[in-house]
């Protein structure tokens, strides 16, 4: 009696290729995934597994739909949702799962498969490392090959079903190529999806609150990479400008946030001397609106961005995915000299009542000192003479944190610098604002690039002077002028060793460190960051004028159809008959032109004997062309016989 | 315990639409045959005679790509587009190599054996491939029947059956019957239609309860008493009715209960003539199916017999050929010639 859940073994050609396939897509989404997702998963495998090797029964229906119901309730349960990669990659692994028992039939598997082409596409949504590539191809090796074994007649060995699929896949590489390269790439997302919302953001916060936290964490992770099209600027002019903050409420600074505003008014505002900078920063994924440019950005190439009122630069939407764009800066400018009166309300504002010494301190001091000049120099001596410390673990500081950090514990970072200074500008009424940012890098040397990590991270001041504008104040210099002035020389901790996870660097760990910082970098920019403006420019060196869409779609279609063509020629040669041996083929010229059908079985005697009676031609001839016919392809191998074939086939007419 | 017959669960597809199916079958077919003709007995596939088209997981496989596509578009995620394109440019390469799989295969008539009305015609067909690479998953079909899924190796030919039922006697024929593949994904059907017209005969059914032959007569001419000689005895068969119980052996049946019929062959040179008009049944199909039998089951004891049908005659004999002569004259037969 035929069990309709019966198993009979059948699938053990394919089903170990299946898991495998299905394993290797779930691989990069463990870490992500909870728990029980996992274990729910490789319960199912090996349980299938079991089943099809003993011939068992698969579960009931009933369990196996009981079993869906909890595993997508859990999902939801886990995830409150169920759009996105995460939830997405989740909810895929247990419909595999789930799916794995109810596969009895051959075709089942292709479910399977399909399920598993999707889990890989999300593992590549989720992350794109430079194994990524690798790791894509395999396991499309993996899958296809299960694919081939699933639908193989009879059993093949394993080495050539890997044969047969990786024949197949190298075929359709120049394809894909053509493909990747020529396909026209747009700049804004048809919809806005969360990549991973499990994931926190890993940029600078919006707002800064110095005496919060006291503990600043020293994060190697890489921020942004900067190639310059020259020379790389002295260290001490290596301000990456993000965002700016001017609203103070004694404790907590914060900003606008991105606002839209008008290019060509804003950069108006902007009056430069000098020569500029130019280069290229591949931007790491922050989910935030911000970019970063060299003080003072004055030219970028990234689409829907926009300088605000404050002068830093905003995208429209967050930076879901490393972009690439081109910079020219200016280190010596002059920003916003006219301001309105009104707005200078905005750079003066300090709350009622807090902070009353620094206050105190500030109309002294600026009364001694006369001037606005005179005053900023004296407070940054003030910082740079009396005893403050840099240090990343300040103490926690009281109700008044910027009168308890300048006259009780007198200990932090360039947050607090950055407040204490602006807020004693304030006070004696120079408007003056924060800015947050990048300060220095790393150069790379096998790579001729900066590396700006989490760890540059960095706080300084803005004061705004009548004639002259918004001028940069760095008051952490005055404290630790070594946390500038060392940014690339490698004093600090060694970056590339610590993230190897060692603590103790050493040379050759630095310069494996470099390397693979500058393989990655090569990645980036040639591989990730393939985008409309990358793809543009590549269009152009080329010699496509004015790429747009419709070009690269015929040129893209034109190639395609090439590539299609030249596979039928590979294949035609593949699966051509072999040359017919060249006595034979003469020896078959000789029968057409005597127009009598050869007939089957019979031998060139009997045929030249026939061919002499009932035709006009030579008998001679006849009589040779079959000697030597025999002579040339049944004999040792005889080159006389071959002309003498040739010649007597010409002769006939 | 006996396992419960379910109904087909399989909703009835309605009516119109397998009317409308199987015309535009039927025209299809009429098209194919037009265009390209009646193939000789051996055929090469030539490319422009092999079709191909998506099959259902094909058309999975596209929308999915497409959605994958959207998918890395959205993202701008150059990796994804990496995947996307490869499975696209697998699609291009599957459609071609599932193509060319058949493209340069020779097909042969490998013969057919006659089978009595009613029993299954085997039509056998060699297919050659002469290439050096191997021809995966090839399979020949006629309608809704399929023969079995073989590989061809390098050079290789293998013979695949096709069974066709059969109802009358007469020949049963073969115009067109297909050959296809789904190697290598199954994303695509590739096929083509042969049209050799290739024929197998039919014989009448052999009768299952058939009068006793006509008895044998003497070379002397007179009649004999019973049908077969008695000189040496030959061996046994099944006992017919009309056997005379003299010959029954009785041994055998109190051994195994089944009615055994002793044979002899011998000296004796008397032969029996099978007369179509003296066959004792009205029906010319009846008389031509006892005729069949008459001759089966002589040519079993290897006895001489002879078959005289209106307008032919086959004098005594026995033996394969003759047997096969005579049963080919049964399921030929005319009754318009008859009449004539």
């Amino acid at each position: 009696m035929a069990n309709p859940r019966g198993t009979d073994g059948s699938l053990l050609v394919s089903l170990p290729w299946t898991l495998a396939a299905l394993a290797l897509a779930i691989a990069p989404h463990l870490q992500f995934l909870p728990l029980w997702i996992s274990a729910a998963f490789i319960a199912c495998a090996a349980w299938r597994f079991v089943i099809e090797k003993r011939r068992g029964a698969l579960p009931p229906t009933w369990f196996r739909a009981g079993l869906a119901l909890i595993a997508f309730l859990g999902v939801l349960a886990t995830y409150s949702s169920v759009s996105g990669v995460g939830p997405g990659s989740a909810l895929l692994t247990v419909m595999a799962a789930v799916k794995l028992l109810e596969t009895r039939k051959r075709r089942d598997q292709f479910v399977l498969l399909f399920i598993s082409i999707f889990l890989v596409m999300s593992a590549l949504l989720r992350e794109q490392y430079v194994w990524s590539l690798p790791y894509l191809l395999v396991s499309l090796l993996l899958i296809m090959t299960a694919w081939l074994r699933m639908s193989a007649v009879r059993q093949e060995t394993t080495a050539q079903s890997v044969r047969t699929s990786g024949r197949l896949i190298l075929y359709s590489l120049p394809m894909a190529l053509a493909m990747w390269v020529f396909f026209p790439r747009i700049a804004t997302p048809f919809w806005q999806v969360p990549i991973d919302t499990s994931a926190g953001t890993s940029g600078l916060s919006d707002t800064m609150s110095p005496g919060d936290i006291s503990s600043l964490s020293l994060s190697n992770e890489l921020a942004f990479r900067v190639s310059f099209a020259d020379e790389v600027p002295a260290p001490q002019n290596l301000y990456w400008r993000g965002l700016v903050l001017h609203r103070f409420n004694g404790r907590t600074w914060s900003g606008n946030g991105p606002m839209p505003s008008n290019n060509i008014l804003e950069r108006s505002k902007i009056a430069v001397r000098g020569d500029p900078v130019t280069y290229t920063i591949t931007l790491e994924p922050t989910r935030q609106q911000w970019v970063f440019a060299l003080d003072i950005p004055y030219a970028w190439d990234l689409a829907r961005t926009a300088m605000g009122r404050q002068q830093q630069l905003t995208r429209e939407f967050p930076i879901d995915q490393r972009i690439s764009y081109e910079v020219t800066s200016y280190l010596d400018y002059r920003a916003d000299a006219n301001m309105a009166e009104a707005f200078r309300y905005w750079y003066l504002d300090l709350p009622d009542n807090s902070n009353p010494e620094t206050a105190e301190l500030a109309r002294e001091m600026y009364a001694e000192a006369g001037s606005p000049a005179a005053y900023i120099d004296a407070v940054l001596r003030k910082f740079h003479e009396e005893q403050y410390f840099y240090t990343l673990e300040p103490p926690p500081l009281g109700k008044d944190p910027v009168d308890s950090f300048l006259f009780e514990t007198r200990q932090g970072f360039c947050e607090h610098y950055a407040s204490a200074f602006a807020v004693m500008m304030r006070a004696a009424n120079i408007p003056a604002r924060v800015v947050l940012g990048y300060q220095g890098g790393e150069l790379n040397p096998q790579a001729e690039h900066l590396i700006v990590r989490q760890s540059d991270a960095h706080a300084w001041t803005e004061v705004w002077l009548p004639e002259s504008g918004w001028r940069r104040v760095d008051p952490t210099a005055a404290v630790a002028p070594e946390r500038i002035d060392s940014g690339m020389s490698g004093s600090r901790l060694n970056g590339a060793a610590a993230a190897w996870g060692l603590t103790t660097p050493s040379a050759f760990l630095h310069n494996l460190g470099l390397s693979w910082d500058a393989i990655n970098a090569k990645w980036n920019d040639f591989v990730l960051g393939y985008g409309p403006e990358n793809q543009n420019r590549f269009m152009q060196w080329l010699g496509m004028e004015q790429p747009d869409w419709r070009k690269m779609m015929l040129t893209l279609l034109g190639i395609v159809f090439g590539l299609i063509l030249l596979l039928s020629v590979v294949l035609t040669l593949r699966y051509r008959a072999p040359r017919p041996d060249k006595a034979l083929r003469l020896y078959q010229t000789f029968v057409n032109k005597t127009r009598l059908p050869l007939a089957i079985g019979e031998t060139p005697a009997a045929f030249a004997r026939r061919a002499r009676e009932t035709t006009g031609m030579d008998p001679a001839t006849i009589e040779d062309v079959t000697a030597a016919y025999l002579a040339a392809r049944y004999g040792v191998p005889d080159t006389a016989a071959m002309a003498r074939l040739k010649q007597g086939v010409r002769q006939l007419s | 315990m006996s396992s419960i017959q379910w109904p087909s669960l399989r909703a009835p597809r309605l009516r119109i639409f397998s009317e409308f199916s199987a015309a535009l079958n039927q025209r299809i077919q009429r098209w194919a045959r037009n265009r390209q003709g009646a193939d000789p007995a051996t055929t090469v596939l030539t490319p422009g005679r092999v079709y191909i088209l998506p099959t259902g997981v094909g058309m999975i496989y596209g929308m999915m790509a497409f959605a994958m596509l959207l998918g890395s578009m959205n993202y701008n995620n150059n990796l994804s587009f990496v995947l996307t394109f490869l499975l696209a440019g697998l699609g291009f390469v599957a459609m071609h190599q599932c193509q060319r799989n058949l493209v340069g295969l020779e097909i042969s008539f490998a013969g057919v054996e006659s089978v009595h009305a009613g029993q299954s015609a085997k039509f056998r067909i060699a297919v050659s491939n002469h290439s050096k690479n191997t021809r995966h998953g090839i399979m020949l079909y006629l309608d809704d029947n399929d023969s079995e899924v073989q590989d061809l190796g390098a050079g290789e030919s293998k013979v695949f059956t096709l069974v066709v039922p059969t109802e009358h006697r007469g020949w049963v024929t073969l115009d067109r019957f297909g050959i296809r593949t789904l190697f290598p994904f199954e994303l695509f059907r590739s096929w083509a239609w042969l049209h050799m017209d290739l024929r197998g005969l039919v014989y009448p059914q052999a009768a299952n309860s058939a009068p006793p032959p006509p008895p044998t007569i003497s070379a002397h001419g007179h009649r004999q008493h019973d049908a077969r000689g008695e000189e040496d005895f030959a061996g046994l068969r099944r006992f017919h009715d009309g056997d005379s119980p003299r010959n029954v052996a009785w041994k055998a049946f109190a051994r195994s209960g089944q009615l055994l019929s002793k044979q002899f062959s011998g000296a004796d040179t008397s032969s029996q003539w099978f007369d179509f008009s003296a066959v004792p049944a009205q029906e010319t199909e009846l008389k031509l199916s006892i005729l069949t039998r008459w001759i089966i089951d002589t040519d079993q004891s290897r006895a001489d017999y002879g078959l005289r049908m209106p307008g032919q005659e086959f004098a005594p004999a026995h033996g394969d050929a003759h047997k096969q002569q005579c049963l080919e004259a049964l399921a030929l037969f005319a009754p318009d010639d008859a009449s004539g």
